[in-house]
């Protein structure tokens, strides 16, 4: 595909100028998880460089790493050409690196004028109110950054905040300012504030690290672009050189492996002709004004899978909850089983046998503090055996447990501990069987193999086969293709809340995908339509 | 070689715990004994004394089961609204609401016990209710903290009784301070002074712990206070059930109150609540979310009130018995605490850090 470019810096500048940051071969290990391995990247002065990847990809501890919040285990860090170690974060703003991060770290009853001076060695001993303000005026207009000195911060709005945070970082002369998802937080005015003044800070001669998944600004703000997956470098990029499909199939793709897991069985239900459920030009707002689903229209067969692909945060989430019945939608008609359904209503959708194995399954689906028995029971307690006449049989809900554990191999000394001692990967099965239960029409999966093995993700991926024979609807949300193009028999594509395109899986190419999800019009794509 | 550290585990046994808490009010008994020595006094004639009058001899079982009664009640109040993960800090007020109401009834119907008695419980449910309505609404509605709100109350609910008995309902027979006059009617009693209200509450905690564990809103209700996220992705509907909760809760109190007024003080008396709302709270900590362990946490605590009387008759100001009460705390939330430890066997790490 697309070869990376040479490392050598933007042109223009003084022979011999070393890079601000340098890393060679960078590895951080976590017990079980290689965070990243082999990372080299070059930021030279006066560029803005986007570090992209998927979830998971090893952006975050990469940058902790330089950042001195973590240790790398290989590798070494330059600065300005010479070598250094960052044993804490203070070691690593001393040397002028300054990162904000996704969640600000301000202190919420303070002035912004406190917040700035907060824990820094240059604030004058005594500082009057007076004083810290006008310091921080000052500091405010020169870097062009407006805000009121004076303000309490938890008045302030999420782009307000993001800007005193920012002033923080940079009234200790950094450098290099690392930003991690700047724009989650923010309008697009505020989007377009924020570049704007990273525009300015580059322009000066300094630095910036922008950790991103979404695309159109990576192509917007950057000058250089570097790919993680699976915590290494897949390469660096001029942006311009760039596009938001190939960014977006460099980002998620690998050498997939097409095997097709479409081959029914014999006996297997066929796909039914009748959809079960139906969204039609489903919309949502959510509290910020923003449209998160735009126009959705979907037909969930039974006996099919629809696959959704789609760069993370692209409205997947909203999809999941729409059809769960956990959010409501501003706009669009849902129908189910024939009839409109009018209320968001979780236990109505449950109870018309729409399973859900959420993304975030263990803060969501699950009570740890409750037992493994309490929780197995959490989607057929009002049912008999366990719900009969108001009452709770604790022994019927045992029994559940018992099949439940059982069929997801399982194995559980005592039922009546509370879920949190088991580990991570086995609540996850207990909860992807839990929901398939209950999935007798839909089953809504949410990056159900995300933290799994390899041999757990076939299991996984079997469930769904098994599923669609026995005629449920599957809907299965990955950010992984090769597991989308293996089982799906259609694949939705998501980009920005709309869903681009609906295409067929057995004949799809992956290159079709990737620009799908980089945001490009079917209608562009069409042979013999405008390229 | 091998060195022996401690891990700290998510959960502790019960069994642990148990051990663990009697070895706390062990030591707390041997600190106060201690410190009653350098004062003077002999720590076995008193723990005599004080095993003689409570324990030891009829009268000081009827005391001692007056006092559980109403800490049954409030304790259990504290504890069905926190399986919710709500803190009800106004069972103090509830408690008055529940006893005015149940003493207006008194006050103002004149007929056969076993008329006026059911009324009488009914009107001390409700007022208990009442009190907590408003806390209960805005934290439904409005995500108001129900501490705050439920903790204000309290005192408008105490000023309201002292302005009741020293206004309107002053006893206007016998001329008592801060008093309604003696109420005509009263809780049978079954051993003694010991009321009918003693069973009662002991049946009413057990089974809101039988509903607790083996009803479908019981069920919701855990799982709504243990992950409300988790609550509402099942379908539960949180917010009534948070209104069902705490209105419970306030009638458990407003229940008290009345049993307080029928059975054992048979007047509203000014500050006859006794903080029997806020050592609620003390039995519902004590009782760590389980219902049936209010039993014999409001046992703990009557021992402990009880206690207290006897060490005043002995010239030992009444405030030592909250110094005492607050070290027994202390130690047992240590021991609760130390619960969560295991030894573990670890080597000495080699090599590099």
């Amino acid at each position: 595909m697309n070869n990376p470019v040479s490392p050598a810096g933007p042109s223009g500048m003084a022979p011999g100028t070393p890079p601000v940051l340098q890393l060679r071969g960078i590895g951080k290990f976590f017990p079980g998880v290689i965070a990243n391995k082999d990372v080299d990247l070059d930021v030279w002065p006066g560029e803005i460089h986007a570090l992209l990847g998927e979830n998971g990809a090893g952006k975050s501890t990469l940058m902790n790493v330089v950042t001195g919040i973590y240790q790398p285990e290989e590798g070494e860090i330059i600065l300005d050409g010479y070598g250094q170690t960052f044993t804490s974060p203070q070691e690593a703003i001393r040397a002028g690196i300054g990162m904000v991060h996704q969640h600000f770290k301000l202190v919420q009853a303070f002035t912004v004028a406190e917040n700035i001076h907060l824990g820094w060695d240059e604030a004058p001993r005594l500082a009057s109110p007076a004083v810290m303000e006008a310091r921080t005026r000052e500091i405010s207009e020169r870097f062009g950054f407006p805000v009121d000195p004076a303000a309490r911060v938890c008045d302030l709005s999420a782009g307000e905040q993001q800007r005193v945070e920012i002033l923080r970082v940079l009234a200790r002369r950094a450098r290099l300012l690392i930003m991690d998802e700047p724009t989650a937080v923010l309008t697009p005015e505020e989007t377009g504030e924020l570049f704007r003044a990273l525009r300015a800070f580059r322009a000066q001669g300094n630095a910036v690290i922008i950790i991103s998944h979404k695309l159109d600004e990576v192509m917007e703000i950057s000058d250089r672009v570097s790919i993680l997956r699976g915590g290494r470098k897949v390469g660096t990029f001029r942006t311009a050189d760039c596009n938001p499909s190939m960014l977006a199939a460099t980002m998620v793709g690998r050498d997939i492996v097409r095997r097709n897991m479409r081959a029914r069985p014999e006996g297997a239900a066929p796909i039914a002709p009748q959809p079960i459920m139906q969204l039609r030009n489903v919309s949502v707002r959510d509290d910020r004004g923003v449209d998160t689903l735009r126009d959705v229209s979907l037909d969930l067969h039974g006996g099919e899978i629809l696959g959704i692909a789609g760069v993370a945060g692209n409205g997947q989430r909203e999809l999941t909850h729409v059809l769960t019945g956990l959010m409501a939608r501003t706009s669009g008609e849902i129908v189910l089983d024939g009839s409109v359904v009018d209320r968001a209503d979780p236990a109505l959708f449950a109870h018309a046998g729409v399973g859900h194995i959420p993304e975030d399954r263990l803060r969501s689906a699950l009570a740890p503090s409750l037992s493994i028995t309490t929780n197995m029971a959490l989607r057929e307690y009002a049912h008999p055996p366990i719900g009969r006449h108001g009452l709770y049989d604790a022994g019927a809900a045992g029994v559940l447990a018992h099949d439940i554990a059982e069929l997801a191999q399982v194995r559980i000394p005592d039922f009546g501990m509370p879920i949190r001692n088991l580990s991570g990967g086995n609540q996850q099965r207990l909860v992807a069987r839990r929901e398939i239960r209950i999935a007798s029409r839909v089953l809504v999966a949410a990056y159900p193999a995300r933290g799994l093995d390899i041999g757990a993700i076939a299991t996984m991926l079997g469930y769904l086969t098994d599923l669609r024979d026995q005629g449920v609807a599957v809907v299965f949300i990955s950010e992984d293709l090769e597991d989308l193009l293996n089982v799906s028999d259609r694949i939705g594509v998501m980009f920005h809340g709309r869903m681009m395109d609906v295409i067929d899986a057995e004949n799809a190419d992956i290159a079709t995908i990737g620009m799908l999800m980089g945001g490009r019009e079917p209608t562009d794509l069409q042979p013999g339509g405008p390229r | 070689m091998a060195t022996r550290a401690f891990q700290r585990l998510p959960t502790a046994p019960a069994g642990r715990i148990l051990a663990l808490r009697l070895v706390a009010i062990a030591v707390s008994l041997c600190i106060i004994a201690g410190v009653l020595a350098l004062s003077g006094h002999s720590p076995a004639m008193l723990a005599e004394l004080i095993l003689r009058s409570t324990l030891g001899s009829r009268f000081g079982l009827e005391d001692l089961m007056l006092f559980m009664c109403p800490l049954l009640l409030t304790g259990a109040a504290v504890t069905v609204c926190g399986t919710i993960g709500l803190w009800n800090i106004g069972a103090e007020g509830q408690f008055y609401a529940g006893a005015i109401a149940a003493t207006g009834v008194a006050l103002g119907l004149h007929g056969p016990v076993l008329v006026v008695l059911p009324l009488m419980t009914i009107a001390g449910i409700l007022g208990g209710m009442a009190w907590i309505t408003v806390p209960t609404l805005a934290r439904a509605y409005a995500g108001v903290n129900e501490i705050i709100t439920t903790l204000l109350l309290n005192f408008i609910a105490s000023l309201l009784t002292y302005y009741l008995t020293t206004g309107p309902w002053r006893d206007r027979i016998s001329g008592a301070q801060v008093s309604t006059q003696r109420l005509s009617v009263s809780m049978p009693e079954m051993w003694g002074i010991v009321h009918w209200g003693f069973p009662v509450a002991i049946m009413i905690v057990v089974g809101l712990a039988l509903v607790l564990s083996r009803t479908r809103w019981g069920y919701e209700i855990r799982m709504g206070g243990a992950n409300p996220e988790a609550a509402r992705y099942a379908g539960i509907p949180v917010r009534l059930r948070i209104i069902s909760v705490m209105l419970l809760s306030g009638g458990l109190a407003g229940l008290a109150g009345m049993f307080e007024v029928a059975g054992t003080v048979h007047r509203l008396q000014g500050g006859m609540a006794n903080n029997f709302g806020y050592l609620g709270i003390v039995v519902a900590v004590l009782a760590r979310g389980s219902c049936l362990n209010v039993i014999p946490a409001a046992l703990l605590m009557a021992l402990i009130l009880d206690s207290g009387i006897v060490m005043q008759t002995q010239q030992l100001s009444a405030s030592v018995i909250l110094a005492i009460t607050g070290l027994i705390l202390f130690m047992i939330a240590i021991g609760d605490e130390l619960a969560h430890y295991r030894p573990v066997a670890t080597t000495p790490a080699k090599g590099k850090a």
